[in-house]
């Protein structure tokens, strides 16, 4: 690579204000609020539009160098931190919300749009329309979280955000721009078919296959009420009984678990935290009498909660941030792994032990994707950014986390390097020639996110 | 009188530990409900470094020695127009209330080290120069023609601190304020001001500071006045918590002359005998907004005028889009700043409002050339000029 002719083109494509190779801004990108360390980045550059994005795709082709697609930067396991050096293609400036389709239900945006602006967007003049968000900070874009298989508070219902992905436009690796779903062949972006779908090639494969400019989501209708029904258990073991007696009842839009050992109340017992919609007051009413009476059978205690606390659960994305600053050090990172059912309640406990024996203090949670078909778990593991041991000791502590999920028969969400090499060990040789197959055709020339998903 | 102060960092709390405890996470960038990014610094120059949050990571790679002081570490820095969005929208308690604390302590460094930028060194320059104790360049007004224009006494119960933009560039509104205050018979005097330093505080520039407060305190004192009136959201936020982080006891209480309007108001002294028959929008100064929790004074005092009309902007209060001027930006960016002001006048055209209301001579300032900037004809004007433009009484 050219360093200085790749600046210059880039300066050419997007502008003078919006390419950097300054120290500082290197600085800031070789990094992320996880717990990885940092690693070089060669320039950053913020594309306006999509004739932009495919012309930086083929300078990189043309030069050999690594390009890394970043919308909010907030998976936390240093997905959009280069691993061979490179662009870092910062998505921001392409944030027009295209089109709400109130009829088909889905909004068309550009990649840069965050959960924030279409959230607030649609509270304001789609006020029966919900997107899904995760509980994730509002910079994090939809792209970003659609991209990695999120989840939110509609996913219990309706299953994780990287099904409700209704199109794409990618700039593929060779610069040509690539139209996926119904939008390929009708004027709405209504549905992901009926036709071939290569849309999850573009999901979990961290940026690896191009570049999307494009999307189209799927939203969902507001419900009028709104609550939230607490319940305790006291025995891990009882946690896939009570969840299946929760999802029978088909009332719950979230279902969230967790199990924690600070603040000192929250010790010793595991929270069930479900979501319960209706029409009316007496609807939600109604459903809270059938929460309480499964608790009973399920051997949970429904819990009455402070206004505060159930304020606190209601405004879901305020409540996220909350858990990573526990530890008062700005630093936080946790292995959210796909996981069966079945082995939850060893989940549950085996984590907690990799907690302690870190000295860290166990943060578990989990929440349910599609009724009982997927469970998000949630290992948590804040640190004291300040302190190279701390840091060094919740990477450690995370390796081991995804190990165990996958000892279990999960699979670690948005992993981390060292996560998808463990991944890739586990993985059907065939899916991963296959894999590598497309990967190469796609892209011969290993500029997409190189490093990630790497089979050696 | 007044909102509550917002905690600033003391002696005991050693900025450099805490620092790092920000997350990146990012909601210091938007408006309260996320509709869009609320930081004017993030807006403008995009890169994650110029977020609240990548600022703080800078300073605290400088802390750990992981970067090196540089002019482009030190631009990100200067490039902030000290709003207090961030401060607002943190969702960290107790490490929140710093944020616009930990930039400035790092501007300090900044200067320090040798890098402030040469733009923001003129306020310093100008402010020391023994015959202007102003930023502005202007030679110092000892206020002797004013006093004896006004016929001031040297001995009253209140001071009227102008300030520097005030006295030096809008001087109407100076003009306003003593006209109000001789109305409403106010039992006040001048001194020979300098600066507050609130310009050589937000750019870390704060060495001589000390001096200046005590030259001022010693002035007010003199007059026997143990109150200070400010027309100016900057000198109320610099005598009241800036000052009083050298000086635990001022010995002084100081007010913004919206308050004294608001209790006149209030105990039903002024009596009106014209109408303002104007739509106008209020402009919420960030140093006396978000800095020192003053929102619904002002607008108080804009209800009770017969005739106003008050219309909301969209971002409004803790939310309000800042003017631009603040935090050394008017002079380090001069072009920079009064787009920002560009942007808050395209806000107040949407609520069909003519005139555009605030309490701070800077704000005005700078929403004034924004306004001959872009020809958009609003009236640019403080609430004390209303008054002057009313014909009322003062009753006892
Ligand atoms: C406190 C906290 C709570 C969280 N809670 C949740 C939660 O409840 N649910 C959840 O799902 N997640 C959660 N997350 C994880 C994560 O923040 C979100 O999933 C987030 O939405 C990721 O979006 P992003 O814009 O930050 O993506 P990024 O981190 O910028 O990108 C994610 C991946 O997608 C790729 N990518 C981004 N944009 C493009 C594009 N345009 N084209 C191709 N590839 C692209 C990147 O290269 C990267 O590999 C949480 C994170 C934090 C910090
Ligand atoms: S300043 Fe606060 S809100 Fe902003 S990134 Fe840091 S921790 Fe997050
Ligand atoms: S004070 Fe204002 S300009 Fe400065 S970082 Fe905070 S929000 Fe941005």
């Amino acid at each position: 690579m050219n360093k200085e002719n790749v600046f210059e083109q880039l300066e050419h494509i997007v502008g003078k204000d919006f390419v950097s190779n300054r120290e500082e801004d290197l600085y800031i990108y070789s990094q992320d609020p996880g717990a990885s360390l940092p690693r070089h980045v060669d320039f950053v550059v913020m594309p306006e539009n999509v004739e932009e994005v495919q012309k930086i795709v083929k300078l990189a082709n043309q030069e050999k160098v690594p390009v890394i697609p970043m919308g909010g930067g907030l998976t936390l396991s240093g997905l959009i931190i280069p691993v061979k050096g490179g662009i870092v293609m910062d998505m921001k400036r392409m944030n027009s919300i295209i089109e709400i389709n109130a009829l088909s239900k889905y909004a068309l945006i550009e990649a840069g749009v965050t959960t924030g602006q279409l959230l607030s967007f649609l509270n304001e003049n789609y006020p029966n329309l919900q997107p899904p968000v995760p509980d994730a900070p509002p910079s994090a874009t939809i792209a970003g979280n659609v991209l990695i298989h999120g989840s939110g508070y509609l996913s219990q219902k309706y299953g994780n955000h990287g099904a409700m992905i209704n199109g794409l436009e990618v700039v593929l690796p060779n610069g040509d721009i690539c139209k996926m779903g119904s939008c390929a062949v009708s004027k709405y972006w209504f549905a992901r078919g009926p036709i071939p779908d290569l849309i999850g090639l573009f999901i979990s494969s961290f940026g690896t296959m191009g570049i999307v400019t494009k999307l189209s989501v799927q939203l969902f209708d507001k419900p009028k009420f709104r609550e939230v029904v607490f319940g305790l258990l006291n025995d891990p073991n009882d946690i896939p009984n009570i969840l299946l007696k929760i999802t029978e009842t088909g009332l719950a839009e979230d279902v969230l678990i967790g199990m924690q050992d600070k603040p000192d109340w929250m010790k010793g017992y595991v929270f069930i935290i479900a979501y319960v919609t209706g029409e009316s007051q007496e609807e939600i009413d109604s459903h809270i009498k059938i929460f309480k009476r499964i608790y009973r059978k399920a051997k949970a205690r429904y819990m009455k909660t402070a206004e505060r606390i159930r304020k606190v659960y209601l405004e879901k994305p305020i409540f996220a941030a909350a858990a990573a600053d526990y530890r008062k050090g700005g630093g936080f990172e946790y292995v959210g792994a796909n996981m069966p059912l079945e082995n939850l309640p060893e989940a549950y406990k085996k984590g907690a032990e990799i907690s302690k024996r870190y000295g860290i203090v166990p943060t578990l949670g989990s929440r349910l994707i599609g009724g009982t078909h997927n469970i998000v778990m949630f290992f948590s593991y804040s640190f004291n950014r300040a302190d190279p041991k701390d840091m060094e000791n919740a990477r450690e502590a995370l390796h081991e986390t995804n190990k165990l999920a996958l000892e279990l028969g999960g699979i670690p969400w948005k992993a981390e390097l060292s996560g998808q090499q463990l991944i890739l060990k586990k993985m059907d040789p065939n899916y991963k020639k296959l894999f590598n197959t497309i990967r190469s055709i796609l892209d011969p020339n290993h500029i997409m996110n190189p490093g990630n998903w790497e089979v050696k | 009188m007044g909102g509550e102060i917002k905690i600033t960092i003391n002696s005991e709390q050693d900025w450099k530990d805490i620092v790092h405890r920000c997350f990146r996470c990012g909601y210091c960038k938007f408006t309260q409900n996320f509709s869009d990014f609320n930081c004017p610094s993030y807006r403008k120059f995009k890169f994650e470094t110029y977020s609240t949050g990548g600022r703080m990571w800078l300073i605290y790679g400088i802390i750990n020695g992981e970067i090196q002081w540089n002019s482009g570490i030190a631009n990100v820095l200067y490039a902030c127009s000290t709003c207090g969005n961030c401060i607002e929208n943190c969702r960290f308690d107790k490490f929140n209330d710093f944020l616009v604390d930990f930039i400035e302590a790092a501007r300090v460094e900044a200067v320090n080290n040798g890098f402030c930028p040469e733009k923001q060194k003129v306020l310093l320059e100008r402010t020391e120069n023994r015959e202007m104790f102003n930023p502005y360049g202007e030679i110092n007004s000892n206020n002797e023609e004013l006093k004896s224009k006004y016929n001031l006494p040297d001995n009253a119960e209140w001071v009227y601190f102008i300030g520097c933009t005030s006295n030096y560039r809008q001087k109407n509104l100076r003009d306003a304020t003593l006209n109000f205050l001789k109305k409403a018979k106010i039992d006040f005097t001048l001194i020979d001001e300098h600066c507050c330093c609130s310009p050589i505080i937000r750019t870390g520039q704060t060495k001589p500071v000390k001096d200046f407060m005590n030259y001022n305190l010693a002035q007010i004192k003199n007059t026997g006045a143990m109150k200070v009136i400010t027309s100016c959201a900057g000198c109320y936020r610099t005598l009241k918590k800036d000052w009083s982080k050298f000086e635990t006891d001022l010995g002084i209480e100081i007010f913004h002359t919206i308050e004294l309007v608001k209790k006149l108001l209030d105990e039903e002294k002024i009596k009106f005998k014209s109408e303002y028959n104007k739509k106008v929008t209020y402009h919420d100064p960030c140093h006396l907004g978000r800095h020192m929790g003053v929102y619904e004074i002002p607008r108080e005092v804009l209800k009770q005028i017969p005739g106003v009309e008050l219309v909301e902007m969209k971002r409004n209060r803790e939310n309000a889009w800042c003017c631009g001027a603040g935090g050394g930006v008017k002079i380090g960016y001069p072009e920079w700043a009064v787009e920002i002001s560009g942007e808050r006048l395209e806000e107040a055209k949407q609520t069909g409002a003519s005139e555009i209301t605030s309490v701070c001579p800077f704000c005005r300032t700078n929403l004034s050339d924004a306004n001959q900037k872009y020809s958009m004809n609003f009236e640019i004007i403080d609430i004390i000029e209303i008054f002057d433009k009313l014909d009322y009484e003062i009753v006892d």
